[in-house]
């Protein structure tokens, strides 16, 4: 929802994105990262599976 | 006294030429602003170029070019003689009444939109209008880019000319309707029911998308992709790295189509003297774009990366990213934006392989990077953005964001391409201008329609002739 108490941009004069002045911003940077090293570890653990099968 | 007086009289005629210089600042900031985007909107199609010939046979390569090429040179003077025109008339539907605005309707557009009578001082050099060339240009590049995305998914097997005739129908007609009722502040889609599609994710993508979808359906499968228990093979291209180039290329003019969505401050439109804002009036910053753009791009690469592996569904997860976040780029914060693409692109790979499971070739996956993910990033908006001012001023001026409009606006946008799509191919198959002969196609698109080869020197059978 729009946090301020009147739906309107004439009451903005800062952040402009969803969910300003919460917390929520924070949690969404979180899991983005979290995201990122997920990619990354089941990235390496099934690219290494696959480079196994050459050495056999 | 009287000197106090002078003096006052001075700091006023001094103020009154700062303003006025600023005015014209503005004027000339505004106009080399769109001006800009408009060489960086070419560089999406020397990617569309590029990845459509890449992903074409040896024996396409060239005809894919032409096919392109000639689409592009045919949007230009047809959204100059009537899609300008169409984008002012029919905002608030049909008959083109004028809207709240003022800035819509069939007089309107009469006026300012025509290429003759008093429209035409608009629509040509003008000593006192140094906003129209300019918009017109960008929005032209807008119809260009809606008429390629179709290109892509049709290649090696449509007619030349009866491809035209649909990129006309797409990309000066369709998409214009679509903009004209979602995209412009006197749109019925947005007074109504609070419709937000800042990058245009359903009235460009998903109208171009589903379009290329009902021509697919008329058009049929290249000879070869499906085997006769249904199953279906894959048909590559000559060359996996132009493609993939062509991507990027996309990607970097995209950055181009976006900063001309902004409504910058100096020009007829302007919706403020001292701020940008988007074509709803609702504030935007360059700063915004950049933030949002660049974690879409990366969100979407990791997505698709994590299950294909493949660089082509990489740079197309680039393109799912931006294009699944465009509705909200104004307003997501970025690591929203970063994982709305993420799951974008994730889900890019699946519905390209579900589409083709039902029997539609479409060599290039345009329908789900663009008409899927199209609609994927309206409907997300309304799941994030619910609450938000969708058009300039308070709620009361019209609905803000939410779920149920933005659903709406998205089944709009699905219909506005989907139908001409399917009706127009329908036509032109009934006349024999859908798709080539079996032979030719066997033969290859360039050795029967281009008197040039792609790659002389090996392959190709290329005829060393005398020199003229």
């Amino acid at each position: 929802m729009f946090p301020y108490e009147e739906a309107s941009w004439s009451v903005v004069d800062g952040p402009m994105y969803m969910l300003a002045n919460t917390s929520a911003p924070g949690w969404f940077t979180f899991i983005a990262a979290v995201i990122c090293v997920a990619v990354l570890v089941i990235g390496q653990k099934s690219e290494a599976e696959k480079t196994k099968r050459f050495d056999e | 006294m009287e000197e106090q007086i002078a003096e006052l009289v001075a700091q006023v005629a001094a103020l009154e030429a700062s303003s006025a210089g600023a005015a014209i600042t503005n004027t000339m900031f505004a106009e080399t602003f769109y001006y800009l985007t408009i060489p960086l909107m070419i560089i999406i199609h020397a990617g569309f170029l590029a990845y459509e010939m890449g992903a074409s046979r040896l024996k396409n390569v060239l005809s894919s070019g032409v096919k392109n090429i000639l689409a592009f040179a045919f949007m230009i003077p047809t959204f100059y003689f009537f899609g300008w025109w169409v984008y002012w008339a029919f905002p608030t539907g049909i008959p083109g009444a004028a809207g709240p605005a003022g800035i819509s309707g069939l007089e309107y557009a009469n006026a300012i939109a025509l290429g003759w009578g008093d429209g035409a001082q608009y629509m040509g050099p003008n000593i006192a209008d140094q906003a129209s060339g300019v918009f017109f240009g960008a929005f032209a590049m807008f119809a260009a880019t809606t008429a390629s995305i179709m290109s892509g998914a049709v290649i090696e097997r449509i007619q030349t000319v009866g491809f035209i005739i649909l990129a006309i129908v797409l990309g000066s007609f369709a998409w214009v309707v679509a903009a004209a009722w979602g995209w412009h502040a006197d749109g019925w889609l947005v007074t109504n029911f609070g419709l937000h599609d800042f990058g245009a994710a359903g009235l460009v993508h998903a109208v171009a998308g589903f379009f290329a979808l009902g021509v697919l359906i008329n058009l049929g499968p290249r000879i070869g992709k499906f085997n006769a228990d249904g199953s279906a093979n894959h048909i590559p291209g000559h060359n996996m790295p132009l493609t993939v180039t062509g991507l990027m290329l996309i990607i970097v003019g995209f950055w181009g189509f976006l900063m001309a969505c902004v409504i910058v401050p100096g020009e007829a439109w302007s919706w403020f003297a001292d701020k940008p804002a988007t074509i709803y009036g609702t504030p935007i910053t360059l700063s915004a774009l950049s933030f949002n753009i660049l974690m879409a791009i990366a969100g979407g690469i990791i997505g698709s990366w994590l299950f294909t592996r493949d660089p082509f569904w990489m740079m197309s997860g680039a393109l799912a990213g931006i294009i699944s976040t465009a509705s909200g780029l104004d307003i997501y914060f970025p690591a929203m934006a970063f994982i709305i693409a993420f799951s974008a692109g994730i889900i890019l790979k699946p519905c390209a392989d579900w589409l083709e499971n039902r029997g539609i070739d479409d060599a290039v996956g345009a329908v789900t990077v663009h008409g899927t993910i199209g609609l994927y990033g309206v409907v997300m908006l309304g799941i994030w953005g619910s609450g938000y001012p969708a058009l300039q001023g308070a709620a009361g001026d019209a609905p803000t964001i939410n779920f149920v409009g933005q659903v709406i606006g998205a089944a709009v946008f699905f219909l506005i391409g989907f139908v001409p799509g399917y009706v127009v191919s329908y036509v032109l198959k009934m006349f024999g201008m859908l798709r080539i002969p079996e032979g030719a196609e066997i033969a290859g698109m360039d050795l029967v329609k281009v008197p040039a080869h792609g790659y002389p020197e090996w392959g190709n059978k290329a005829p060393i002739t005398a020199a003229e």
